[in-house]
């Protein structure tokens, strides 16, 4: 190992450690946040009919007439070994559901958060390089209308024009047309397996389906892409390495390259936030287009108090945040080895 | 670049509207638009979707009858049932042991004769798991059920009583083909209620074919079915959370039905040709309650000036937007024996004059707790505390998750004194809504609505066989039920089915859940 891997080993060894009492913490805070809440599910799982005997038996086969921390320390320690628990409505394993969903959702993010910023970055840039411009004032007045348009109402917006008016949208309603035959299951995500599977039809209705809903989130994702793109630019551009390269008549090609590439340190930690923050409010594009994904399934268990499945769908956003900054702050360093 | 850019961007769409063909139902197909895929299938077990399936897959010894509405459409006669699953039966006269015979030849999707064995089954597999079928077992007072003969099974009841055949409607006890599910059942599990959780084994019209939870549930026809074929051989459930997108899919043709469509919407898609809105009004009351173990509602002048300070009218008009039907006892039509008890109207003078005599002459001030588990509650709620305001009775409102409402709402718990609340029950009989809503050890008694006197009646009625006598108990519980005002009896919101305007059909039936195999499509 030389002497840049055993740098990698050594920060990925010290981010691992301390996420652990990170991730720690998050599990005990849903756990108990959602056992203090008010919520009891017993009496909806029993049904309006239940007499207090189905009640008490019922809480007793949950364990929830046991005391709090005891079932924390059941449940961590279930969890060391890969036991999430089942879902009480429907007693299906929430592990397995997890590696069911979350293809979905993270399908619908990374196309989302890449379409962003592939459109954010170079509008940002364009507004920095002349500021105060007609292009840069379109630009703000643009992301000013994306972060002032609720989600849920842009996604009822596009339904409304896209498949009911102009009927150029397939029927919100799953991830495939239901006339198309759905590829194997290889790797959860239904692009990739239309993709191994040749089933071009697939594909197509697969990209149909997706393309209002990641819309929709791109849309959501570019709006503070614009902003912070543009605003790290000014600063890069104002700043004196830029004026010193002016000044020695660099050509604006150099120049946008030089001050894309001082910018890449903070866009890219931009960009994690929005992977993270988009990947908890997938639940509502999900929801409205019936997508059937990780939030999806997260928010009906919110609603239904569903204490294991929420337990497992907050914790698939905790481990999925602390990824995905470890990677972004493993190519910071390798970017920066200085810092 | 702006040019190539434009040209790609108007291929991709071109690529899309061709992909984006809408979806046209097959031949007898029907395509459902849910709110969520079912989470289970054993009508034992309580759990979102499943009571929807489980009608059409798990049916009774017996059923209602129907005759022909007011409308020319046929309705549910709940004064008339007749033999389903069984062929006929003999009561003893006691009319605590009935001997059903069954039909013969019934048989569920695979192949396996529907015999007495598989109904004792049945029994003991919901006394194992001590559920939903075990609480009607114990509100039919059914004792005993026993297999006779290879056709014939007998029940012995605990008392003579009126819910008894009514119960045996039901989906629940679910009748489940016992040869086929006892291949999947385990040392652990030996009533296979793991299986039957996630498969169906019934002697229904439908049953499952596939479930992808979250996305879709496909039933198809049951081939062995002993009845009249139903016309849709095949149901595609497809889950659709959000109300509006149900909506959209309904009006523009993808789906055949959507459920649980919002009560706004209904005027506007009554006005759209390719839509049929079926409307019922069903004979659940939404009602606010009072627990009368808090005060103030300890005090029956405060509960009735509750009654007087509401704005009845005004209720119609902005919650229920002149859909709903006045409730006017907690039975209501076509319930048997159901009378207009509850007098009260508005009158804000009386209200006051009321609280005055009970102690409280500067007006009162209470919370009133709801939730979300029907929609009208919250713009109920709100109706209320300007109507109450007006008497000097000050409301604030509190909304609490459905699961909180759930809990401290259950029998004995009771620590919700002032609450929103719809008795639903799968059975139009008198006594067993009665006991369901009203009597102390009603499971769905929210407000500790516990008086002897009353229970007393309710009791009585239930195993009352004089007809005469029947209606003159039934007739002074509702009376003293009214005069206890524990009920503000507002509207009956209705049942509301929002179907593609080919349907045809739709009967409501008292368990208030689509029938799958009345529908037609005229097209």
């Amino acid at each position: 190992m030389g002497e840049k891997g055993a740098l990698i080993a050594k920060f990925l060894l010290v981010r691992v450690a301390v996420s652990v009492p990170v991730i720690l913490g998050i599990v005990f805070l849903t756990f108990m946040l959602i056992r203090v809440g008010g919520q009891d599910p017993v009496a909806m799982l029993a049904g309006p009919m239940a007499d207090e005997a189905m009640l008490t038996a019922l809480r007793a086969q949950l364990q929830l007439d046991q005391p709090l921390l005891l079932q924390f320390a059941n449940y961590l320690f279930r969890l060391v070994q890969g036991d999430l628990g089942v879902s009480w409505q429907g007693g299906i394993p929430v592990w397995g559901e997890i590696l069911h969903l979350f293809p979905a959702t993270l399908e619908l993010v990374l196309l989302s958060v890449g379409l962003a910023a592939l459109i954010g970055v170079p509008i940002g840039l364009r507004a920095a390089t002349h500021p105060n411009g007609w292009f840069d004032q379109l630009s703000r007045f643009g992301s000013l209308a994306g972060f002032s348009m609720p989600t849920y109402w842009m996604g009822l917006m596009a339904i409304l024009v896209f498949f009911y008016i102009l009927r150029w949208a397939p029927p919100p309603m799953g991830r495939l047309s239901m006339e198309v035959v759905a590829p194997t299951v290889v790797t959860g995500s239904l692009l990739l397996d239309c993709i191994l599977a040749g089933n071009w039809q697939a594909l197509g209705s697969a990209l149909a389906h997706l393309a209002l809903p990641v819309a929709c989130f791109t849309l959501l994702a570019a709006a503070p892409m614009i902003k912070q793109s543009r605003a790290i630019l000014i600063e890069i551009m104002n700043s004196d390495y830029v004026r010193y390269a002016r000044a020695n008549g660099f050509s604006k090609a150099t120049i946008r390259k030089m001050a894309l590439r001082n910018a890449a340190t903070p866009l890219l930690t931009f960009l994690g936030m929005e992977l993270t923050s988009l990947l908890a409010a997938a639940a509502l594009v999900e929801y409205i287009f019936s997508l059937s994904g990780l939030g999806q399934w997260g928010l009906n268990a919110i609603l239904l108090g569903d204490f294991a499945v929420v337990q497992g769908y907050v914790l698939t956003l905790a481990l999925f945040s602390v990824f995905i900054f470890m990677v972004i702050d493993l190519i910071v360093m390798l970017l920066e080895p200085r810092r | 670049m702006i040019k190539s850019f434009s040209k790609t961007i108007m291929l991709v769409i071109g690529m899309w509207a061709t992909l984006a063909v809408p979806v046209v139902a097959q031949e007898k197909t029907l395509v459902m638009a849910m709110s969520a895929t079912p989470k289970g299938f054993d009508p034992d077990i309580w759990v979102p979707g499943q009571i929807e399936a489980a009608v059409n897959l798990y049916e009774g010894l017996t059923r209602y009858g129907t005759r022909t509405g007011g409308n020319g459409k046929p309705e549910v006669d709940p004064s008339k049932i007749e033999p389903h699953l069984a062929e006929s039966w003999t009561v003893s006269p006691d009319g605590k042991t009935y001997l059903f015979k069954l039909k013969k030849g019934v048989r569920s999707p695979f192949g396996n004769e529907l015999t007495s064995q598989d109904i004792v089954w049945t029994y003991e597999k919901s006394a194992v798991q001590k559920r939903t079928g075990q609480f009607m077992r114990t509100a039919a007072r059914i004792d005993k059920v026993e297999a006779i003969s290879k056709y014939e099974v007998r029940y012995t009841l605990s008392d003579a009583n009126r819910i008894f055949l009514g119960a045996l409607t039901l989906h629940l006890p679910a009748i489940f083909d016992s040869v086929e599910a006892k291949k999947h059942a385990t040392p652990e599990d030996p009533y296979a209620t793991k299986w039957l959780a996630l498969n169906t084994a019934g002697f229904g019209p439908y049953h499952l074919q596939t479930l992808q939870g979250g996305q879709q549930a496909v039933f198809v026809v049951n081939p062995n079915y002993a009845f009249k074929k139903p016309y849709f051989t095949r149901m595609v459930w497809r889950e659709v959370p959000s109300p509006a997108t149900r909506v959209a899919l309904i009006r523009t043709g993808q789906v055949q039905y959507a459920e649980q469509i919002p009560f706004q919407q209904l005027t506007a898609l009554r006005a759209d040709n390719s839509v049929k809105v079926e409307s019922v009004p069903g004979f659940g009351g939404a009602t606010v309650r009072m627990n009368p173990r808090y005060p103030p509602f300890d005090k029956v002048k405060v509960r009735q000036a509750v009654a007087y300070a509401t704005d009845y009218a005004a209720i119609g008009e902005a919650v229920f937007l002149g859909q709903g039907t006045r409730s006017r006892s907690m039975l209501n039509s076509p319930i048997a024996g159901a009378v207009s008890a509850y007098k009260y109207e508005t009158d804000y003078n009386k209200a006051k004059q009321l609280l005055s005599e009970a102690g409280y002459p500067n007006g009162v001030d209470v919370t009133l707790e709801y939730s979300t588990n029907w929609w009208w509650e919250e713009p109920l709620v709100l109706q209320m505390q300007a109507s109450l305001a007006k008497a000097g009775i000050r409301v604030t409102p509190k909304r609490i998750p459905s699961t909180e409402m759930l809990a401290r709402r259950t029998i004995n718990v009771w620590t919700v004194p002032f609450l929103t609340h719809l008795t639903s029950s799968f059975v139009p009989d008198p006594s067993y809504n009665m006991f369901l809503t009203a009597h102390c050890r009603g499971s769905s008694n929210v407000n500790a609505n516990c008086d002897a006197a009353m229970d007393k009646l309710i009791d009585a009625s239930v195993v009352e066989r004089d007809q005469k006598r029947w209606l003159a108990l039934l007739e002074q519980a509702q009376n003293l039920q009214a005069d206890s005002a524990t009920f503000v009896e507002t509207f009956l919101p209705g049942t509301h089915e929002v179907f593609a305007a080919c349907m045809k059909g739709y009967v409501w039936k008292p368990h208030n859940r689509l029938v799958w195999k009345d529908l037609t499509c005229a097209s």
